[in-house]
């Protein structure tokens, strides 16, 4: 029985529709204490450990060549568990065995090979089986043996499913690109406080605005009216994803504009208002540089124009 | 561990000691499952935090019964893993046999049997959502609170990542009477269906109060289900003289279903023998069977 990031609940039933009212339900006993957040911010907790314990997960998986999924995960225990108990700050090597022991789990979780030396090869010395087994079953008291962290990678198939174009290669492309916000998103102290669904969701709306910038109007209405998404919630966190996406926004705008995808695909839409039409006229005279200045536009609507989000627009489409 | 007083030893489970005990300061009754922790040269063992962590997913639901911790003791050196399960007071076996012996034996009240059936295919649908199969399932693994009606499904043992066991922790001959006949004739591919065998077994129980088919080794086993439901051929069963274990067997022809279980009604007896289809994929899903006729009557709101 893998355990499987996007579908933390895995099996061979092929319809998921009956396992998303569970996801939503639980996604919270998979996240930090809501303390958390607020903890760093009275300096409680210092954000140093948290920036110095990734470091030491991502060097981890870096040196045992791990899928970046299994940093994913080592991060999402490693915070669920600091939220939960002290890490002295004097004791840097008891830092070091939390790290270890974090992508230890995820590894047996993933059913990984490997062995706990590999972890240690970059080390001055090397933790005894017995003490890393001893933090690892201190983490699972901790995690209360809540090891198939429901994370924003199981809400991005559910929530990809509201975005019209059906075209696969398309949708590939954006669940890619919201796959690496998501990655990205992981170190962000501000988003910790957002629901792992939330996430997705934005993540998946930053991707489109980047690369289907007609077809994101749409899909934000969409996605803002599942009964499952607080619509306050995912403004809030959108527009903090937005300042961490921006910061790779430049390259990404490079590879689309090599891409072979063709401009006329932007014609594609689904909405009838009217300011939609001028947009889709625009695009369809296309060239890359006007594409661009669609982004840049729409960007600034994104994150700045909060009227944006009314309720009136969410009826239009 | 020194939160939970030991009441009384209650069962000696497929994988380990089962105790009744009692959570000091609330009251709580509990039922705490004991598993050895068998360390390896990688600490936590793999299979043991991939089966708990199942567990703990899957406990979720009202129809599974819930674990509410799980706690780790050191025991001379020896790491212990106590499961702590809600406790509930008796179990479907015991249920049946309450009604089949006494002072007053008398058939299951027909709608407790229906309201059991739908909360049972829940329970297994839930597993079967989320990608598990119980494998296992009998009136012992089914446990009941006589007094709200409720059953829960029990034993979502640890130890999938193993085949079916044969024997169990204690060499107690695992039983095999409401093993699916795709089991019992070697399939290696086997999936979902072989649960909706064991819930058709157990419904047909309910039913008459004993046992379908009481077989004592496979070969009998799969003899009483011949006798009753005939022999299997391939054109109703694609593929099943291919089966590791097939055999040359009497050729028995199906017997009318309905005279095994003469006090189900006919909807009843319609959803019995779509869990007890041959071909796997021709048997009933969980999810489907709540919505047979058969449930029609039972006033789901109180689910």
């Amino acid at each position: 029985m893998e355990y499987d990031l996007e579908n933390p609940l895995l099996g061979f039933q092929e319809d998921q529709s009956d396992t998303i009212p569970y996801l939503f339900a639980s996604e919270l006993d998979h996240m930090p204490c809501l303390n958390y957040v607020s903890s760093f911010e009275t300096r409680d907790l210092d954000v140093s450990v948290r920036r110095e314990g990734i470091s030491l997960i991502l060097q981890m998986q870096f040196s045992c060549n791990f899928d970046p999924s299994i940093q994913y995960l080592a991060v999402n225990y490693f915070d669920r568990f600091i939220s939960r108990q002290e890490v002295p700050h004097e004791k840097p090597w008891m830092l070091r065995l939390l790290g270890i022991s974090c992508v230890s789990l995820a590894a047996k979780m993933k059913r990984i090979d490997f062995s706990l030396t590999d972890f240690q090869r970059e080390e001055g010395f090397i933790y005894d089986t017995q003490t890393i087994q001893r933090m690892e079953l201190l983490i699972l008291g901790a995690l209360k043996w809540r090891m198939r962290s429901i994370t924003p990678f199981s809400f991005v198939n559910f929530f990809l499913s509201f975005f019209k174009l059906k075209d696969p290669p398309l949708r590939q492309a954006l669940k890619a690109r919201a796959t690496e916000i998501i990655f990205k998103a992981q170190r962000e102290i501000k988003l910790l406080e957002f629901k792992p669904s939330i996430i997705a969701a934005s993540a998946l709306l930053s991707a489109s605005h980047e690369l289907f910038p007609l077809q994101f109007p749409c899909f934000r209405t969409a996605i803002s009216a599942s009964t499952y998404v607080n619509k306050e919630k995912l403004l809030d966190c959108s527009n903090v994803m937005h300042t961490i996406v921006m910061d790779s926004y430049e390259s990404v705008l490079d590879t689309v504009s090599c891409s072979d995808t063709p401009v006329n695909v932007l014609d594609l839409h689904c909405s009838s208002s009217q300011s939609e039409k001028v947009t889709t006229t625009t695009s369809s005279l296309g060239t890359v540089r006007s594409e661009r200045d669609i982004k840049r536009r729409k960007i600034s609507d994104f994150c700045c124009n909060e009227k944006s989000f009314q309720l009136s627009q969410i009826q239009q489409c | 561990m020194e939160k939970y007083e030991k009441l009384e030893k209650v069962g000696e489970g497929t994988y380990g000691k089962v105790y009744k005990a009692q959570d000091k300061t609330t009251g709580q009754l509990v039922a705490l499952k004991k598993t050895r922790l068998e360390m390896d040269e990688e600490g936590v063992p793999p299979t043991a935090l991939r089966e708990v962590s199942l567990l703990q997913m899957l406990s979720q639901t009202i129809y599974v019964v819930r674990l509410l911790c799980v706690e780790h003791v050191d025991k001379n050196g020896k790491p212990l893993l106590y499961l702590v399960f809600e406790y509930l007071d008796t179990d479907l076996k015991k249920f049946i046999d309450t009604y089949r012996r006494g002072p007053n034996p008398r058939p299951l009240p027909p709608s407790v049997i229906q309201s059991f059936m739908f909360q049972l295919c829940k329970g297994v649908a839930h597993c079967h959502s989320h990608g598990v199969l119980h494998r296992d399932l009998k009136p012992q693994n089914l446990l009941v609170d006589k007094e709200k009606g409720i059953l829960k499904i029990a034993d979502l043992g640890l130890g999938r990542a193993f085949t079916v066991p044969l024997k169990s922790y204690t060499h107690e001959i695992v039983t095999l009477w409401y093993r699916a006949p795709e089991v019992l004739l070697g399939s290696t591919h086997y999936s979902t269906g072989v649960d909706m065998w064991s819930v058709g077994c157990i419904f047909a129980e309910m039913a008459r109060r004993q046992a379908l088919f009481p077989g004592d080794s496979e070969l009998q086993q799969l003899l009483h289900i011949f006798r009753l439901l005939g022999t299997p051929n391939d054109e109703q069963w694609p593929g099943v003289s291919s089966l590791r274990d097939w055999h040359e067997y009497p050729q028995w022809k199906p017997q009318n279903l309905g005279r095994a279980v003469p006090s189900l009604e006919p909807d009843g007896v319609d959803l019995l023998s779509k869990m007890l289809q041959y071909d796997p994929a021709n048997r009933i899903s969980a999810k489907a069977a709540l919505d047979h006729p058969y449930f029609d009557s039972l006033d789901k709101s109180q689910f």
